[in-house]
């Protein structure tokens, strides 16, 4: 398992090298600057306010410049703000973060609750009611959903505030509407694994044995029938966390979604770069932990290693 | 994308009933606090910085000026209790206030402002919006960093001289450049070395910024020189040492050429027009000197101090909108001992020091700004708000819909969705605390000139478009058909027309700058198919087998540019049987594609912050302005323009302005399509919120009246 994990991170440090690489130099072949406005700016001033952030040295030095600053951990000054490109991340990802973290408690507790209960109840109506229920969470992207979440919730009813964080209640809404696409794979997922599992002859021992239905289902079937869904946790938890941006728009949450996207309009090279690298170490982490759970969770996955 | 969610939220839930849209909350508990959502993250707090619309309305509650933007968007008095124009236009006393005071107690007074021109101008602080003083002498020699004092006698040159580098490159060694052979303690002026913030090692690099005693620096302390030196360790420091420890000055005997300046450019210096323009004329000759000789100092930017509370700015040409410029960020004053410690990072909430009626409590970037009054600005007579939280969401359905729960009091103009717009002011419904009025902006298309080289084919291209359906295919339904910024002439009072010298029947618009002052823009190229076809056939005899193909440009992720892209298709198609093809670009790529002169016609918008023509519409089309993207370069209308440059009496000058905008209309560079207004939202009990032309709304004025309805 240690060797797995050192040689998981070698290849990560890899990926985190070439990524960082080709934002670096993708970003600045996209034609225009971070100073390019509507306004243009007088030969004078652009030259020195380019001059202040490097940005008049030749581009091999940039890049030398930023991967040093880059492997002693300092990630740089966005060009359009005060703050340092750390300090955006320090401050803005735990929005992000817990946004996400909801999302997915969300996502897993319903979603494999109308899994399992789908493949128990196979081809009643309350398997076709739950699929259904999955099937428009997968099918309403979050910019229509979100949008009548809060026409209903916020501005008919007035329960839930309609944009900002300003407390527990401010992360529902968009917790559930970044929750549903991956509550409804989730569901699907568990189904189709369970029907398999359902079948084994380990369950029928089990069922043959005298142990209650619900022993049999939750503790012997879905602990294999969860195998896929926790395949599918590993990018999902990272897309969720780090791909909230529509969800953090809609709502208008401070979090990190944002400051990506603005800095790639904004030709901020640092912010953009910065942001991407730490998205990228965040996914290379979990993908490795899921590794790990995999191993825990099946036996035989772990002794195939 | 947005209009997709709007129309899911309009259709989805029955809007908002009765007269208001969404709640109008009690506000008995908080009469004093305004909550306003702006328009989106502003970028810096920091006047010589901070220019997007987001950051001026903090900004301005933050920093005190010259003067301040009165609720109708004028300058009004504030720190200059009054001002005095000389008759020519070139030179403006201002005369300060006693009283006023930065949040840490100390003085504000005529220093605080040279150090606010020096901040803006000086090439380390790398400001991009240094423009906002380009009226001042020495702008371009400051900003371009070519402008030297000379120090000592030098062939026909006196010491004292105003000069600049001759053929200056970034190579030329930087005559600036100190060191000091022991280990340098920066620090407020005349402290202590005890007090020092910042240890600048023996052989480092520092730039010389100022020294004491000159006509616009504090005098010497104790009769010793000191010098204010910029330490480029990263984020950087300034601070003061005595001149003597910066004993080494690598480039002393480095040779340079200079000339002297054309005597319009030496601060300080009066003359008749006659003189200036022969001085303009006379030969400068080329002198060489040594660096030892050579220094840029502050004194060299238009400005001068005669006494501790008068301040005067000083311009090369004579320039009528200088004290209307003054509320912007050129003429806000910044506590120099609080800059020179973190100078990126002196607006964080820790270190702040204001000089404005609010101060700065909390920026929590992306979310708000929560300011509170400042007890130690001077007119709080004036300040109506104790708290005032600005929230800075991004998207505009977001603010919408929070102000529709009652989360903020007012919305920042233009700040919802395009795709509300119809049900805000349509004709089933029109909500009270919805407002939409003129705006000093303007919509056109620029024809590049250099590509679209025929001027028939422009002018046949400027006929073939009317400009009446388009407020309607971009606002869904309302607004004016209006071209240029200004009041219709018909609505105009007997007295402004009197100043017009428009009669009532006269169509277009004018646009009053000032008390006494109008400018009637010329009508331009309006609709007019039979022309635009004649002026077509001209084109294609001229042109024969050259006849272009065409293509519009837009930036993509607005559904209104795309709508009025289509409409001037359909346009050309209908009017001259021309197929024109349409280009979407991203902004960035669209921004540099544009000023590189990549394009044949392309959207653009222009917002002007002060209401005067002059400064904001027709400088696009100078051949040497950085914007002037349709490259248009006419030899008659430069003529024109310089010519009215000069004009002192501004009755004349906007005639001869007017003269000059007609000749560039007349060549079609652009097509001026519609002028922008403002979509305002806000709460009925909002008091002292006011809506003007240039978009300045003087938050701190603002408060709320709970019994509204009583």
């Amino acid at each position: 398992m240690l060797r797995l994990i050192v040689s998981r991170l070698a290849g990560g440090v890899a990926v985190i090298v070439a990524v960082a690489t080709l934002a670096f130099f993708l970003l600045h072949a996209a034609p225009g600057g971070p100073f390019d406005a509507e306004r243009a700016l007088p030969e004078n001033v652009r030259k020195n306010v380019e001059a202040h952030y490097h940005l008049d040295e030749p581009i091999l030095s940039q890049y030398a410049r930023y991967m040093g600053d880059l492997a002693h951990g300092d990630f740089g000054q966005s060009i359009k703000r005060v703050s340092t490109v750390s300090e955006i991340i320090r401050v803005h990802f735990p929005y992000s973060l817990a946004i996400g973290v909801s999302a997915l408690a969300i996502a897993i507790t319903f979603g494999l609750l109308m899994g399992v209960i789908a493949a128990w109840r196979r081809n009643t109506w309350l398997d076709y009611l739950l699929m259904s229920i999955a099937l428009v969470g997968i099918s309403i992207p979050s910019i229509v959903l979100g949008p009548l979440l809060v026409a209903y919730f916020s501005l008919q009813l007035g329960w839930l505030p309609p944009a900002r964080i300003e407390g527990l209640s401010s992360y529902i809404l968009p917790a559930l509407v970044l929750g549903m696409i991956y509550m409804g794979t989730i569901a699907r997922l568990s189904r189709g694994a369970m029907l398999e599992v359902l079948s084994q002859d380990f369950v029928r021992t089990a069922r043959a044995k005298g142990l209650r239905e619900r022993v049999v289902l939750w503790k012997h079937a879905a602990r294999l029938g969860v195998v896929p869904v926790v395949t599918y946790l590993g990018p999902a938890t990272a897309t969720l966390i780090s791909g909230s941006f529509v969800v953090e728009k809609i709502f208008g949450v401070p979090g990190l979604g944002s400051f990506f996207i603005e800095s790639i309009t904004n030709r901020d090279y640092p912010l953009l770069c910065g942001t991407l690298v730490f998205y990228v170490m965040f996914l290379v982490v979990l993908n490795i932990a899921v590794d790990i759970v995999h191993g825990i969770l099946d036996p035989r996955i772990r002794e195939r290693r | 994308m947005r209009l997709a969610v709007a129309l899911i939220v309009c259709a989805s839930c029955s809007l908002p009933e009765g007269d208001y849209f969404g709640q109008i909350p009690d506000v008995h508990d908080r009469p004093r606090t305004l909550r306003f959502c702006n328009q989106g993250e502003p970028d810096y707090l920091d006047p010589a910085l901070g220019n997007t619309t987001n950051a001026t309305p903090i900004l301005f509650a933050m920093f005190d000026g010259l003067t301040l933007y009165a609720p109708d968007g004028s300058a009004e008095p504030s720190l200059a209790t009054s001002w005095d124009i000389a008759p020519d236009m070139r030179t403006f006393t201002f005369h300060l206030r006693k009283e006023g005071r930065f949040s840490n107690g100390r003085a504000i007074d005529a220093y605080d402002f040279a150090y606010a021109f020096l901040r803006l101008l000086d090439p380390t602080t790398a400001s991009p919006i240094s423009d906002k003083l380009e009226f001042v002498k020495n702008y371009d020699g400051y900003t371009g960093n070519t402008v030297r004092k000379l120090l000592h006698d030098a062939g026909p040159l006196k010491a004292g001289a105003v000069v600049e580098l001759v053929d200056a490159s970034d190579k030329t060694p930087d005559t600036n450049l100190r060191r000091s052979t022991h280990a340098l303690e920066l620090r407020d002026l005349g402290a202590p070395i005890a007090d020092a913030y910042a240890h600048v090692p023996a052989g480092a690099d520092v730039e010389l910024v100022e020294l004491t005693g000159g006509p616009v620096s504090y005098p010497s302390p104790a009769g010793v020189e000191w010098a204010y030196v910029f330490w480029d360790d990263g984020d950087g420091h300034y601070g003061w040492v005595p001149s003597a420890d910066l004993d080494v000055a690598p480039n002393d005997d480095a040779t340079y050429s200079i000339r002297a300046m054309p005597m319009r450019q030496w601060p300080g210096v009066q003359a008749t027009p006659e003189v200036l323009a022969a001085d303009d004329a006379a030969p400068h000759p080329t002198v060489q000197v040594k660096g030892r000789d050579l220094l840029r100092l502050p004194e060299l930017i238009g400005m001068r101090i005669p006494d501790r509370y008068t301040f005067v700015i000083e311009t090369p040409v004579p320039i009528p909108y200088v004290v209307a410029s003054t509320p912007s960020q050129c003429c806000r004053v910044t506590p120099r001992e609080v800059v020179s410690r973190w100078p990126r990072r002196w607006t964080d909430a820790s270190h702040i020091v204001t000089s404005g009626p609010m101060h700065l409590k909390l920026w929590l970037e992306k979310d708000r700004v929560e300011l509170v009054r400042s007890p130690t600005f001077w007119n709080q007579k004036i300040v109506k708000a104790d708290e005032v939280i600005v929230f800075n969401m991004d998207d505009q359905a977001a603010n919408t819909n929070y102000y529709a729960a009652g989360g903020c009091d007012a919305m920042a103009s233009n700040n919802i969705p395009t795709s509300y717009l119809p049900v805000m002011n349509g004709e089933k419904h029109s909500y009270k605390d919805f407002a939409s009025k003129p705006y000093n902006g303007i919509y056109f298309v620029y024809l590049n000139t250099e590509k679209l080289t025929n001027r028939h084919l422009r002018r046949a291209l400027a006929y073939a478009i009317d400009r009446r359906p388009i407020p309607r295919i971009i606002h869904k339904g309302y607004g004016t058909s209006q071209v240029t910024p200004g009041t219709r002439i018909s609505d105009l009072s007997d007295a402004d027309r009197a100043t017009c010298g428009v009669t009532r029947d006269q169509p277009g618009f004018a646009m009053i700058e000032a008390p006494g002052v109008c400018y009637v823009p010329p009508p331009g190229l309006d609709f007019d198919p039979a022309k635009a076809k004649e002026e077509l056939a001209l084109a294609r005899q001229e042109l024969g087998a050259d006849f272009p193909k065409l293509t519009y440009r837009y930036n993509s992720g607005s559904e209104g540019h795309k709508l009025i892209a289509e409409y001037l298709q359909q346009s050309w198609q209908q009017v001259l049987g021309l197929d024109v093809g349409l280009e979407s670009q991203e902004w960035k790529t669209f921004v540099k594609d544009t000023t590189d002169g990549q394009y044949q016609m392309a959207r653009f918008g222009n917002i002007g912050s002060i209401a005067d023509t002059e400064s904001d519409f027709i400088v696009l089309f100078h051949c040497k302005a950085p914007s002037n993207r349709s490259r248009y370069c006419s030899p008659e209308f430069e003529k024109v323009y310089a010519e009215a440059k000069q004009i002192f009496d501004r009755k004349a000058r906007n005639a001869k302005l007017a003269e000059a905008e007609k000749i560039m209309l007349e060549d079609a560079p652009v097509i001026p399509l519609y002028v922008y207004t403002q979509e305002h939202l806000t709460k009925p009990y909002v008091r002292d919120l006011p809506i003007n032309f240039v978009d300045q709304v003087p938050l701190y004025r603002a408060w709320l009246d709970p019994d509204w309805n009583k």
